[in-house]
Parts: structure tokens; sequence; C-alpha cells
């Protein structure tokens, strides 16, 4: 009897304990749980509910193939920032940053984000609206919504003072073992202008994604087309991910060598600019120390590394940046504090 | 009997030295020469292709120690600054853990200490269970 129940009870209970990322079938996933994607998880991002039964799961968008190696390298960081978050509610949080810096200006920026009620997973709840704005009158706002249980839709706009620099709408449409995304930027029907990306992600194996994406831009006067191709291999504890287009080539590699280290290799090729960057980063996490370390090294000669280390009991995290570049022998280092 | 000139005191310097000595004589008197020229000139016994191949090669070895030198400052330098930026943080942070747990590990050895100190010195107290069986 106790064999039985023992033998029936751990296939829910490790679906239920999030899996392993890349592998999929684990049998009976009961619904309403979200299996952990590849990738990582802000807010209000790319979590989906996986198909129980069909062997190709869904792969995610096109965005985030690059982004679980690119998140293994340090930012570049100047000046002093400091950083607090306050959470008024379930569904409200706000944030203040000012931002002291030598080479730029310094400011003050304002920032909320609004969580909404329509919750579609564990982690996610729709409408989402996110939205800043700077001491000199910029703003940035985000309003991503769920229109219905597979599609997506989400409307940017960001002015620089009292002008509209970018605005763009963006629609995502999630299949069974597929993703496809249409975003419009920057339409503007008075001057005939504008963009068009169309995304396509497929799984074809549970491994191996493959896909497209097109660029179309109009002004007028000239309009032109550009096209990538994108595949990516997800193994036991790392992902590959190559993109070739007509605007250069972009490799990356990301490997989970243990719980604490994380390593990242990139290979950019750009044929606009003529030029290639290969760059090694890794990403140390000792959370007894409370430390997460990142460090990259670069073909260009550039060496920079950032610490971030949480102050308990306060809930303070000091961030600690060093960039160096030794070809033009350049430096510039910052730090920042955030507290919340 | 050959006649043996008397010379009167008028005549003046006459060389009387005798052939031999005129070849000494002009190298001490010749004192435009220096010490490294003469040393130079001492080269010249050796033929030619030994010379160019001294030369070069000693050239090659002055540069060659020049660049190694100026590489080897570089190498230095960058080491030293990549090594600060990159790993220096993560071996004082994993240092200052370490010291930290070896600090509460004797902090809890000073508490527990003394009882796992008696229980050593009295072993006959220890196992009494599987004596009574």
């Amino acid at each position: 009897m106790g064999s039985v129940l023992a033998a029936a009870s751990p296939s829910p209970a490790s679906a239920a304990a999030g899996g392993s990322p890349g592998v999929p079938g684990l049998g009976s996933v009961p619904p309403g749980f979200a299996m952990p994607s590849v990738s990582s998880v802000p807010a209000a991002s790319d979590q989906q509910t996986a198909d129980a039964d069909a062997p190709l799961l869904n792969p995610g968008t096109y965005e985030e193939c690059h982004r679980k190696c690119k998140e293994v390298f340090p930012q570049q960081m100047e000046g002093v920032r400091l950083v607090v978050n306050k959470g008024l509610s379930n569904h409200f949080q706000v944030s203040h940053t000012v931002t002291l810096s030598t080479l730029g200006d310094s400011g003050y920026r304002f920032g909320s984000t609004y969580v909404g009620t329509k919750q579609t997973g564990p982690a996610e709840s729709f409408p989402v609206m996110v939205g800043d704005m700077d001491n000199t009158g910029s703003l940035n706002a985000q309003i991503i919504h769920q229109l219905t249980s597979a599609v997506r839709s989400k409307i940017a706009i960001q002015t620089q003072q009292h002008k509209f620099v970018n605005w763009q709408c963006d629609l995502e449409w999630r299949g069974e073992n597929f993703t496809s995304a249409v975003t419009l930027g920057n339409p503007d029907v008075l001057v005939g202008s504008g963009i068009v990306v169309g995304h396509y992600l497929q799984s074809i194996t549970p491994a191996l994604a493959l896909g497209g994406e097109l660029v179309y831009h109009k002004r007028p006067g000239e309009e032109g087309a550009v096209t990538s191709l994108l595949g990516r291999y997800t193994g036991d504890n790392f992902i590959a991910t190559l993109t070739l287009g007509g605007a250069g080539g972009h490799a990356t590699y990301y490997h989970k060598a243990t719980d604490q280290l994380q390593v990242g290799v990139e290979f950019e090729a750009n044929t606009r600019m003529q030029e290639t960057t290969a760059s090694f980063g890794y990403q140390l996490d000792v959370p007894k120390a409370n430390l997460l370390f990142k460090g990259t090294v670069d073909s260009n000669w550039v060496v920079g590394a950032t610490l971030e280390k949480k102050l308990l009991p306060l809930p303070l995290t000091l961030a600690l940046g060093a960039f160096l570049n030794h070809r033009k022998n350049k430096f510039q280092c910052g730090f920042g504090v955030t507290i919340g | 009997m050959p006649e043996i000139q008397e010379l009167s005191p008028d005549a003046g310097p006459v060389s009387t030295r005798p052939p031999e000595d005129e070849i000494d004589d002009d190298e001490d008197e010749d004192l435009d020469e220096t010490m490294m020229e003469r040393l130079w000139g001492l080269t010249e016994m050796f033929p030619d292709t030994v010379r160019t191949a001294a030369e070069v090669s000693a050239q090659c070895s002055v540069s060659l120690a020049k660049q190694f030198y100026s590489f080897s400052r570089a190498a230095l330098w960058v080491g030293t600054t990549s090594f600060m930026i990159l790993v220096l943080p993560v071996v004082f942070e994993t240092e200052r853990l370490q010291l930290e747990q070896q600090q509460l590990q004797q902090q809890r050895q000073i508490l527990l200490g003394p009882n796992t100190g008696m229980s050593g010195g009295m072993p006959g107290m220890m196992p009494p269970a599987p004596g009574k069986m």
C-alpha cells in the first residue's frame, strides 16, 4: 500500500515543484500551474500555461531567446543612483529614482506600476500599466493586456519632454507550439511612414525552436525590409541561440555550470559597421553571503564587473559597478542603493 | 780602425734608437686614438660574416629585450587591473563569509565545548545501554 502511494505521488509533486526547463511532457501538470519557462520572469512577462498532453510546448517569445544569456552580463554603471521602491497595495507599486551622473544629466524619475485584477496565472495578472516620468517631463508608458487566453497586446509610448519619440502597438498570439507577434512602430498616417515588425517562433522538437523576423520600414521616398532567422536549442543545462539576418549575425550560449555559477558567451557580427565582438560573461550567486556578482571580458579589451549585496536586516541593496576599457584607457565606475 | 766620430755638442738631437723601436714609438705618439677605437680595431681580425652576424644578433636581442620589457609592463598592468575588477570582490566576500562561519563555529564550540569535553573525559558513563544489553 505504501509503495503504491509512493509511486503515484512523485509525478504531480515534481511537476508542481517546478520541474526543469526544457523538459516537456512531465505528464500530468494540473491546469492552473504555469510551467516555468526557460527565461527569467519579470512581473508581467512571459509565463505560459503548458498544454499538458502536447509533446511540444510554446517556445516563448522571439525577443526572449537571447535574454537568458544577456542577463548574465553586467550593466555598465556610472554615477550614483538611489532607488526607493514602495508597494502601496497588491496592485500598485511606486518607485522614486534619483540619479547623479558625471557624464550625463542628473535627475529624478518617478515610476509607477499598476497590476490589474484579471488573473491568468499564479504570477501574472492583467492589465499591467507601467509608467515613469522624468523631472524634465519625459514620459515612458506601457500598457499590457491579455485580450483573450492566447492573445496579448501591448501599447508603448515614449516622449522626450513634450515630443513623442516612440509610439508602438504590439499584438502577440501564443499558439500550442508556436508564437507569432506583429508590432507596428511609429505609424504616421499623415507623413506616410512607419515600421512593421513580424515575428514567428515555432517549436520543432522539445529542444529546438526555429523562427523568423521580418522588419519593413517605410518613409516618404524610401522603403525597405530586413529579414532574419533564429534558431534556439535547449539542452539540459544550456541554451544555444543563433540569429542570422541581413543586419548581421548574433550567437549566444548560456550554460548553467553549478547552482551558483552561470556562464554566457556571446558573439556578434555587424555587417553595417563591419565589426565583430565576442564577449564572455559570468554570474556568481552566493545567497549565503547575499551576494550577486557579474563579470565580463570582451574582445574590445573591456573588462567589467557588477557586485550587488543585500545589506540585511535592512531592505537595502548596494550595487557597485566598474568598467575598464584597456584599449582606450577609460574607466567608469558607479554605485547605487536600492531601498525596498 | 774605424774612426769614432766625435760629435760636437751643437749637432742637435740625433736619433740613436734601434730600428725596431720605431714601431712602438709611432704607437705611443698617436694619442688621438681612444681606448674604444683600439678595442674596435681588434674586431677587425674576424671575418666579415662573423662581424655582421654578431651585429645583427646584438641588435635583435636589444630590440627584443626592449619589446619584452614594454610588453611585460603592459601585461602586468592589464592583468592586475582585470584581476582587481573581476576576481577580488568575490574573494573578499567569500573570505568574509568563511571568517563569519568560523566565528560562529567557535562561538558554538565555546557554548557546547565544555560539555563535549566532559563526555569525552568520562567514557565509562557513555555507553551504559550496550553494556546492559
